[in-house]
């Protein structure tokens, strides 16, 4: 057991806190939210340049090769600043690409998403917002060397900025197939952007007969499943890393506000009731960051750990989302206003709750790997 | 990072599980009854066995009978152990009084002792408190009075596990009255045959009889018995205790007793079939075996740094608070599951699993009070891990 970060993680950690500190303030987090999609190109680009896209994918395809430990350790930053920017839908994608495309297609996209060429997101969920990818109904049909899509999917983050879709869909109403869909500026395909708690931009995506080359087809029938299945366990692992960057620096400001808030002549935090809260807050974040370390380490091993990735995801999920709302306790009326920042934690919180397989999900997939 | 074991630990998990599967009896299911004369035949049978493999206390030096082997390998032992729920497992000599001797005793003390406890010899019981004084050790009252070469000690002690079967007692006491309460405290070894001591049996809430009341009247004990110096017992007494706290035990039951529910739900002798039929079931225990992983592995975080020569006292109180806390959770629907099985005695007719789930929770309603409540190890976690000001 080495719960330790390696010199490279240290060094990713250290050079991510220096940027994201000045380039994640929670006023361009906040400037974001309020819709500024320049704000989020300017950010993309810089981290373009730190060659962030690329950590994963392997060096043959002009990558850096790094694990996804290594990720996670970057992704934890990510999420403690709230860095409105599509790192994890990039770097997921090109990890099921990187597993699961044919050589050729690998070849093409992979070194063009290192290099920040493309820009992939995933699209998965449908109008039921399941996870499930057997659940997937959008058609396509197929003429020759042509697949002709049609149908909507939902909350694909950063649809606007993104130039493919990572979509998947069912090939002339039977086999499942994960495509990579170009959907930049592309006629047939049109964008309804939600107001979405993540503070991000998040759309649907209706296809009206949108023609796409039968070349970019990555994976079909139980090989799209298992892509899909394992995106949605790396997402969640991803998401999981994140919200453990978020609860520590949750934790962070609570014990920062509360060890400076006089009440009764005193710090508020001095008060039990109050430090048995962050005590417990604090064993939270920590479980979620050894979960989601240990889920990101299995991914560097052969295949991955269903048991690990389901594990991080849930705990996530659940232990953040109430660390955040006992913070507001925490607070008091301070943190229940909208100029405070907490509440921008919380929400991202709640929103990450939901992406990649929500805790039912991932219950539920546990429980089956635990043969129940 | 690195999330598994090494090839060697791994190699010790296989040797002590292959130990275990011969020395404990086929029907074993634990865990062992303090009150029961064969239950404590077999903890001291277990013990020995242990203790000739070498492995009841690796960590302590070569010389006195260990193998500086690192606080993974302890930890690993101690799931094991806990896992079976094995009797055989001494926390009080080797895991507390052991190493606060290494630390504060004389090399004189250190021979005389040590090797006793790592040869699975000696039993030690722990007389920290009183009747007067649980959290708030530091106001312990029972004195110790210097007379020529003795110490004449007089006053209680309560709650101690295994008074009953000890050989020996490390124990607090004042040794002077008018300093300030941390500062007049002396740790000091009392034989257990000593005229004087008396040993009056306490029944828990689950009818066992693991703890007592140890009543000392003028009890002589000779002044070479005094560990560090006199009046600085308080240091000597805690430091080695923060530093051994962990919850692996509790993880480890946990994991145990959740396997079980797991395997109850999917036999097909299970009485309660609701617990097959309800979808609520397995989510609920999925939810339980993340808490476990969770909880485990902030203990083996806890080890990792002692192993870097950390000494980890706020994550070691996470720990404990976490796992003393999903152990009981995962009790509780244990029992809920078992429905108005649930509630059956152990013993009874028609209980299912006999009675065990209903008997360990009552049991284990101790260990979020034992070893320092977890009310203390939240300020503990508070104050001196996040920095929160005491005042
Ligand atoms: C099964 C078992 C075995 C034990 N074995 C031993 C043994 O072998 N040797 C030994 O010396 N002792 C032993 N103990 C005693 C144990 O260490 C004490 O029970 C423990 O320290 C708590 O003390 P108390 O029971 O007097 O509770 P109290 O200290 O009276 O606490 C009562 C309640 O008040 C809370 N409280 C107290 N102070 C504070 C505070 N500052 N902040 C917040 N909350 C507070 C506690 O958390 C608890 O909820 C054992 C106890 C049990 C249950």
């Amino acid at each position: 057991m080495d719960f330790g970060l390696t010199e490279t993680q240290e060094l990713i950690r250290a050079s991510a806190r220096e940027f994201l500190q000045d380039r994640s303030k929670s006023d361009i987090v906040r400037a974001v939210a309020e819709g500024d999609n320049e704000a989020i190109t300017s950010l993309w680009n810089d981290i373009v340049d730190l060659g962030w896209p690329s950590l994963t994918i392997s060096e043959e395809h002009g990558g850096a090769g790094l694990s996804f430990s290594d990720l996670a350790v970057l992704l934890e930053e990510l999420g403690a600043s709230l860095a409105p920017t599509p790192l994890v839908e990039s770097s997921i994608s090109s990890w099921v690409i990187d597993r699961f495309a044919p050589d050729s297609l690998k070849s093409d996209l992979l070194p063009q998403i290192a290099n920040g060429d493309i820009l992939f997101t995933p699209a998965i969920v449908e109008q039921d917002a399941s996870w499930d990818p057997e659940s997937v109904k959008v058609a396509a049909t197929r003429s020759g060397s042509t697949l002709v899509a049609t149908g909507e999917k939902r909350f694909v983050a950063f649809a606007e900025q993104a130039t493919h879709a990572l979509t998947l869909v069912r090939i002339n109403n039977e086999e499942p197939a994960l495509v990579a869909i170009p959907i930049w500026k592309a006629d047939g395909v049109e964008q309804t952007p939600v107001a979405h708690a993540s503070g991000v931009p998040v759309s649907s995506l209706t296809f009206n007969e949108l023609e796409v080359p039968a070349g970019n087809i990555i994976a079909t029938g139980n090989k799209a499943i298992k892509a899909v299945e394992e995106l949605t366990a790396a997402g969640g692992v991803a998401r999981a890393a994140q919200l453990a960057g978020l609860g520590r620096a949750v934790v962070d400001a609570t014990v920062e506000y509360t060890a400076n808030r006089e009440q009764f002549g005193r710090p508020v935090g001095t008060f039990q009731a109050v430090q048995h809260h962050l005590a417990e807050m604090a064993i939270a974040a920590k479980q979620v960051n050894h979960l989601a370390h240990s889920a990101a380490w299995s991914f560097s091993q052969e295949g991955y750990s269903v048991v690990a990735a389901a594990q991080a995801k849930i705990a996530a999920s659940d232990k953040i989302a109430e660390l955040c709302w006992t913070a507001h306790q925490c607070h008091g009326a301070i943190g229940f206003t909208w100029q405070h920042d907490l509440h921008l934690y919380t929400r991202r919180a709640l929103a990450w709750k939901t992406d990649y397989g929500d805790s039912a999900f991932h219950k539920s997939k546990l429980a089956n790997a635990m043969g129940l | 990072m690195r999330f598994d074991f090494t090839p060697e630990e791994k190699d010790f998990k296989r040797q002590l599980s292959s130990f275990l599967d011969d020395v404990l009896p086929a029907d074993w299911h634990g865990p062992a009854d303090e009150s029961r004369d064969d239950h404590w035949e077999l903890n001291q049978d277990i013990k020995k066995g242990l203790a000739q493999r070498g492995w009841l206390v690796m960590s302590w030096p070569k010389e006195y009978g260990g193998s500086d082997s690192s606080p993974m390998m302890n930890t690993i032992f101690a799931e094991e152990m806990a896992y079976r729920r094995a009797p055989g497992h001494d926390r009080f000599g080797t895991r507390m009084f052991g190493p606060t001797l290494l630390r504060f005793g004389t090399e004189e003390q250190r021979k005389k002792h040590l090797g006793s406890i790592a040869r699975g010899e000696i039993q030690w019981c722990q007389g920290y408190s009183e009747p007067n004084s649980g959290s708030d050790l530091a106001s312990l009252q029972t004195r110790a009075v210097a007379d020529g070469d003795t110490f004449v000690i007089t006053g209680a002690k309560i709650w101690t596990s295994l008074a009953h079967r000890a050989d020996m007692m490390f124990m607090l006491v004042r040794t002077d009255p008018e300093a300030a309460p941390h500062k007049g405290i002396s740790l000091i070894l009392v034989d257990m045959k000593s005229p004087g001591v008396e040993v009056l049996p306490i029944v828990n809430m689950a009818g066992v009889h693991s703890f007592n009341q140890v009543v000392f009247d003028n009890v002589r004990v000779p002044k070479s018995n005094l560990v560090g110096d006199l009046n600085d017992g308080w240091r000597a007494g805690m430091t080695v205790l923060n530093f051994e706290r962990s919850g692996i035990d509790y993880a480890a039951w946990a994991r145990a007793a959740l396997e079980e529910m797991v395997d109850y739900v999917k036999s097909d002798e299970a009485l309660v079939t609701s617990a097959k039929t309800d979808p609520t079931v397995r989510i609920k225990l999925a939810e339980l075996h993340m808490e476990v992983e969770a909880a485990r592995l902030m203990c083996y975080d806890v080890s990792y740094r002692q192993g870097k020569g950390e000494i980890p006292s706020s994550e070691a109180s996470m720990s404990k608070v976490a796992a003393s806390e999903v152990y009981l959770k995962v009790l509780d629907y244990g029992v809920e599951i078992l429905g108005m099985y649930g509630v059956l005695e152990p013993g009874s007719k028609q209980a299912e699993l006999q009675g065990r789930f209903f008997k360990m929770r009552l049991f284990y309603t101790s260990g979020p009070i034992l070893a320092g409540t977890n009310e203390i190890q939240k300020n503990i976690i508070a104050q001196r891990g996040l920095g929160l000001p005491r005042k």
